[in-house]
């Protein structure tokens, strides 16, 4: 079994290379400092399971899990945790495995025999419940096995596009496999939808103009220049965003 | 995580309770208690002819125990209502009805007595009655309330004080912490045993230190000390990723401050800011000496994005403030500037130095 070790600390890293390494069964294949590494190495080493952090600068464990799930074979995941009461609690309430530091070799070889893929959905509920973080700061666009995170606050909106989603952010566009649905769901703080296929960052909402054929389109910030027939109000909508704007 | 919001909700909870609860049996016990040795005094102080004082003290006391239930009763009505009025107002408010109750009650029973017993139970003409009642009960209800007033603030400081000694011990031994370094020396022991002996060293220190918090002040040495020894532990995991300037030369030694406040907002420092920045960064730790004050100022870079740092930063900042002013009252503050990227607290107290 091929084990992947991401802890933003290297005595906690040693430790647990320490550790497997007295059980014959796994391999270490890579140490990763931080979630963005920890997603780019699970990529190129395709592990079995991946011992993740919780907290760690940046791309902290749960969101890096996030990325982690959405890979085509994904890996197994066991969290790894000084102290989160919350976070245990949502580990033992989905029996998602984990392992306490200070570290014990046996705890930590049957949270590896129990370790299972995690079930689509589950990690939303668990962000939610342990209050570590309350929502993704990236979606994630993977092509040609390239991985790339891209910062939400660069996003300006999302666009159905057949079965994926368009993201338009401030680096150019990429395909997503998020369902715009679930996406109008976990941003519902920092983005509105605007019609059936789009939904958009309401704080890079400029103004709301009406066009010579009585349909109402949004304006985005810093003139970028989005084909106006793309981010059409739709009717039932247009209550929702107008609030939204002023509210924002 | 440590930072728990309970203890404000506790401390809240506390000291709303300034009135006691006049349901209870034993309030109403202590309450027919005083108004039968209010009734005995007045018999007392009125009786000038002998062989009446016991028909005088049961009239009495008759009229005044049941002024007494009465106002029970009524503030066991009311007390939900007057506490949620704030402290000045509910024992303004208190007063006040009391006083209209047992107004209203002077003038029933005068009414009564003249009704159904001629007035041979009291003398007095009306007004003259109604006076003395006004005038007796107002004495008497002041002083009750005053005595309320002062025990609530009793009872109040009381809880302040419990709460900054438990704020004390919360302030250093963050599981979090204990569980990391314990993590840390685990993993020494193998790679770096001598390393593991000293990190082992220092966390006892560094736990005695905190059982000290017996001694309300420490020397500003000793404090930064201990805030030395944490930095030392937490360099060993976090590595090059935390830096701290400690730039102190200003601040006179001896002088004192109250045990455990650096160490924790060096933690604060570490575990809001250093930790949640890929790179780490630099703590930057200053003191000076200003006319008879010294200042103590520590700031942290922040990450960007992060917005539960920053509350987890003011969470713990209000247990510090809490034991500034219980030791200093209004002569120190406690300061916070929230930049976009730097967070830095400066706290500014008295300098004493210990007599001995």
């Amino acid at each position: 079994m091929k084990v992947l070790i991401v802890d933003d600390e290297k005595p906690a890293r040693d430790r647990l290379r320490q550790l497997l390494d007295d059980l014959d069964e796994y391999t270490v294949v890579g140490e990763a400092g931080n979630g963005e590494e920890a997603v780019r190495l699970a990529a190129e080493t395709n592990p079995d399971i991946v011992l993740l952090d919780i907290r760690m600068p940046g791309l902290d464990g749960i969101e890096a899990a996030h990325y982690l799930n959405e890979f085509d074979s994904p890996p197994a995941i066991v969290f790894a945790t000084a102290y989160d009461e919350y976070a245990i609690d949502a580990f033992d309430a989905r029996a998602i495995g984990y392992v306490l530091k200070p570290v014990r070799r046996e705890r930590l070889a049957r949270a590896l025999e129990q370790a299972a893929r995690l079930a689509a959905g589950t990690l939303a509920d668990v962000a939610a419940d342990s209050r570590l973080t309350s929502r993704r700061k990236h979606v994630c666009s993977r092509s040609q096995g390239e991985i790339k995170l891209i910062p939400l606050d660069e996003v300006n909106y999302f666009q159905a596009d057949q079965k994926y989603v368009r993201v338009h952010h401030a680096g150019g566009q990429d395909l997503i496999d998020d369902s715009l649905k679930s996406l109008e769901r976990e941003f519902a703080d920092d983005f509105v939808r605007i019609h059936r296929g789009a939904v958009v960052a309401a704080n890079k909402i400029e103004r709301l103009a009406k066009s010579e054929d009585g349909k109402h389109h949004v304006v985005l910030r810093g003139g970028s220049q989005e084909p106006q027939n793309q981010l059409i109000i739709s009717r039932r909508h247009l209550a929702e965003v107008r609030r939204r704007i002023k509210g924002g | 995580m440590a930072e728990t919001p309970s203890s404000s909700t506790i401390g809240e909870s506390e000291s709303q309770a300034y009135l006691p609860d006049f349901c209870a049996t034993s309030t109403v016990f202590v309450i027919v208690l005083v108004a039968a040795l209010v009734a005995i005094v007045l018999t007392l102080a009125g009786t000038a002819g002998s062989g009446r004082f016991l028909f005088e003290l049961s009239k009495t006391a008759l009229f005044v125990l049941w002024l007494a239930l009465l106002g029970c009763g009524l503030m066991c009505l009311l007390r939900g209502k007057l506490e949620a009025a704030g402290k000045t107002r509910a024992f303004v408010l208190g007063f006040l009805i009391l006083l209209a109750m047992c107004l209203l009650l002077a003038e029933v029973a005068y009414q009564l007595t003249r009704i159904f017993a001629e007035s041979v139970i009291i003398h007095d003409s009306h007004s003259g009655f109604l006076l003395r009642t006004l005038l007796i009960s107002a004495i008497v209800i002041a002083l009750a309330m005053r005595y309320l007033y002062v025990s609530s603030e009793w009872r109040r400081s009381i809880v302040l004080e419990a709460q900054a000694r438990i704020s004390a011990l919360q302030a250093l031994i963050r599981p979090h912490f204990l569980f990391n370094s314990m993590n840390t020396i685990a993993s020494l022991t193998r790679t770096d045993p001598r390393q593991a002996e000293e990190a082992v060293e220092d966390l006892s220190d560094l736990l005695r230190a905190n059982l000290n918090t017996a001694r309300d002040r420490t020397s500003l040495k000793q404090e930064l000390e201990t805030a030395a020894i944490y930095q030392r532990i937490e360099k060993l995991r976090l590595g090059d990723r935390l830096q701290v300037r400690w730039d102190i030369s200003g601040l006179p030694m001896r002088a004192l401050i109250p045990s455990l406040t650096i160490q924790p907002l060096l933690e604060n420092a570490i575990y809001h800011g250093i930790e949640l920045l890929p790179d780490g960064g630099e703590v930057v730790v200053t003191g000076k000496q200003d006319g008879n004050d010294l200042v103590v100022s520590m700031s942290n870079p922040v990450a960007s994005d992060s917005e539960r740092s920053k509350q987890g930063n003011r969470m713990a900042m209000s247990n510090i403030r809490q034991r500034f002013e219980l030791a200093y009252g209004s002569r120190a503050t406690v300061a916070v500037s929230d930049d976009e990227d730097r967070y830095t607290v400066s706290l500014r107290f008295p300098h004493e130095e210990s007599e001995t």
